[in-house]
């Protein structure tokens, strides 16, 4: 178990209303994981309490002895005073440089690394983002709708290298997309309102590496599981 | 941009001089009280020479102490800006300080430092380094969450980072607030001149006072404009090459 949250209850620091009571979670296996449910029920700042960014809540966060967890989100950007090839480079570790062009491969940046990041499109911000966290040494990577704004093609293409790429890692996957984390992730969280009780449901996914033809049916029954539970 | 500034100010100087010349003929004031247009062209002749050296001497002033004002600005910004004691302190100080009019102190200036170079100096420099500080520490303090979490949790941020991302995501308003303080250091020159240097435009207009020349005075605040508008010309080049050197430009386009 790399990570597991116990009765974690949380309320903003300027805000009367609970947004968490006693939700308890947990990432048991390595592979691609989701984190779904309606805007505004509270899936960033969860991510950022297990990220360890956000203090201040009751319960208990239990990490494997020295995990390294990253959260990643599409309002970040990358300083404008240098290319985006430059600044990859720059903070890309010289053991992982080899990874860095088989990314930008897969990720087809290939047209971005010699422009400055304004210059891109929002897609293309949000994988060059992507791109320089998977390059830093992590054990868990939270993708806070890192793949917003990027084609349903290249998405699909990302996430299968992702796994290909990083077989023993773990990731969180936040994502609006029922289609998308039904398909791709092995478990979905599926954050509820605080209303509900449990406030968080494990629904199974397909976890399809895109190699084989997805099963349709049990696709659908995925999909309809994680649409009740939210 | 040269062109504008300098337009602008013409077009100010000699409304505000066709405004005098016609309140001396409405009023028939005597050509003691506001010299006639002729009166005005024959002292300009006069005293230009020397009320230029003044001038160049007051703007080099001007400019050291600006520049004394800036690094010291920068300095105490960027030591002030962590949200931890030092920096409360400082920020408090700042705001208090700010509040008070420094040029009252010019007088305590003079008299520990004589009415030399150093005093003229250190008011044009305290004359323009609050309101810099100010904005400065606001600038310097303020995070750009978007950029410097990913250096925070990969733990790359140093502070010599964290004030390079936000210097150059703050580029405009800092080149503005550089450009504003720049006529704050010529008033702080002038105003040290005018009360107890010996030698500057704020001098000679200090002699044109005794003298109640309005012809000299027109002359000095005629240079005194056209050199302040260079002044602040010269600033918005440098701040536009410093933007496109770090590649702003391009950001705007977008």
């Amino acid at each position: 178990m790399l990570l597991q949250c116990l009765n974690i209850t949380y309320r903003y620091p300027q805000g009367d209303a609970l947004i968490f009571h006693d939700l308890n979670c947990g990432l048991a296996d390595p592979g691609f994981h989701g984190l779904f449910g309606p805007s505004g029920v509270g899936k960033s700042t969860l991510a950022r309490i297990i990220a360890g960014e956000i203090s201040g809540f009751a319960g208990e966060i239990r990490r494997r002895d020295r995990a390294d967890i990253l959260y990643s989100s599409n309002t970040e950007r990358l300083p404008g005073w240098s290319s985006v090839g430059d600044h990859l480079t720059k903070v890309t570790p010289a053991a992982n440089l080899p990874l860095l062009q088989e990314l930008i491969r897969a990720f087809d940046l290939g047209s971005c690394v010699d422009s400055r990041f304004s210059q891109l499109s929002l897609g293309q911000k949000n994988r060059a983002n992507l791109t320089r966290y998977l390059l830093q040494d992590f054990d868990l990577l939270i993708m806070d709708e890192s793949l917003a704004n990027v084609d349903e093609a290249t998405r699909k293409q990302i996430i299968v290298t992702i796994k290909q790429i990083f077989p023993d890692r773990y990731f969180l996957y936040i994502s609006h997309s029922v289609a998308e984390v039904a398909t791709f992730c092995a478990r979905i969280l599926v954050l509820r309102d605080i209303h509900k009780s449990p406030q968080l449901i494990e629904v199974a996914g397909r976890d399809h590496h895109g190699d084989t033809s997805l099963d349709r049916t049990a696709l659908e029954r995925a999909m309809l599981e994680i649409v009740h539970a939210a | 941009m040269l062109h504008k500034r300098l337009s602008q100010f013409l077009i100010i100087y000699f409304l505000g001089l066709g405004l005098l010349l016609a309140v001396k003929y409405c009023f028939g004031l005597s050509d003691y009280v506001i010299p006639g247009f002729t009166d005005m062209q024959n002292t300009a002749q006069a005293v230009a020479a020397g009320y230029l050296r003044a001038v160049l001497d007051t703007l080099g002033v001007a400019v050291i102490g600006h520049l004394l004002a800036i690094a010291l600005a920068t300095v105490v910004a960027i030591v002030g800006r962590p949200d931890n004691l030092l920096g409360t302190m400082i920020k408090t100080a700042a705001y208090n300080l700010q509040a008070y009019p420094i040029v009252a102190v010019a007088p305590i200036i003079f008299i520990l430092l004589g009415d030399g170079l150093p005093s003229r100096l250190l008011i044009a420099a305290i004359i323009c380094y609050f309101p810099l500080l100010l904005s400065f520490i606001g600038i310097l303090s303020e995070p750009v969450a978007g950029i410097e979490h990913f250096y925070i949790v990969t733990g790359r941020m140093r502070w010599q980072l964290e004030v390079k991302i936000r210097a150059f995501e703050n580029i405009h308003k800092l080149i503005t607030v550089v450009t504003g303080s720049a006529t704050l250091a010529m008033v702080g020159t002038i105003v040290a001149e005018f009360i107890g240097a010996d030698s500057g435009i704020g001098y000679s207009l200090r002699i044109a006072l005794y003298q109640s020349d309005i012809a000299k005075v027109l002359v000095a605040l005629f240079l005194i404009g056209v050199f302040n508008s260079l002044y602040l010309v010269g600033l918005e080049l440098l701040g536009l090459a410093v933007r496109k050197r770090m590649g702003v430009e391009q950001r705007i386009q977008q």
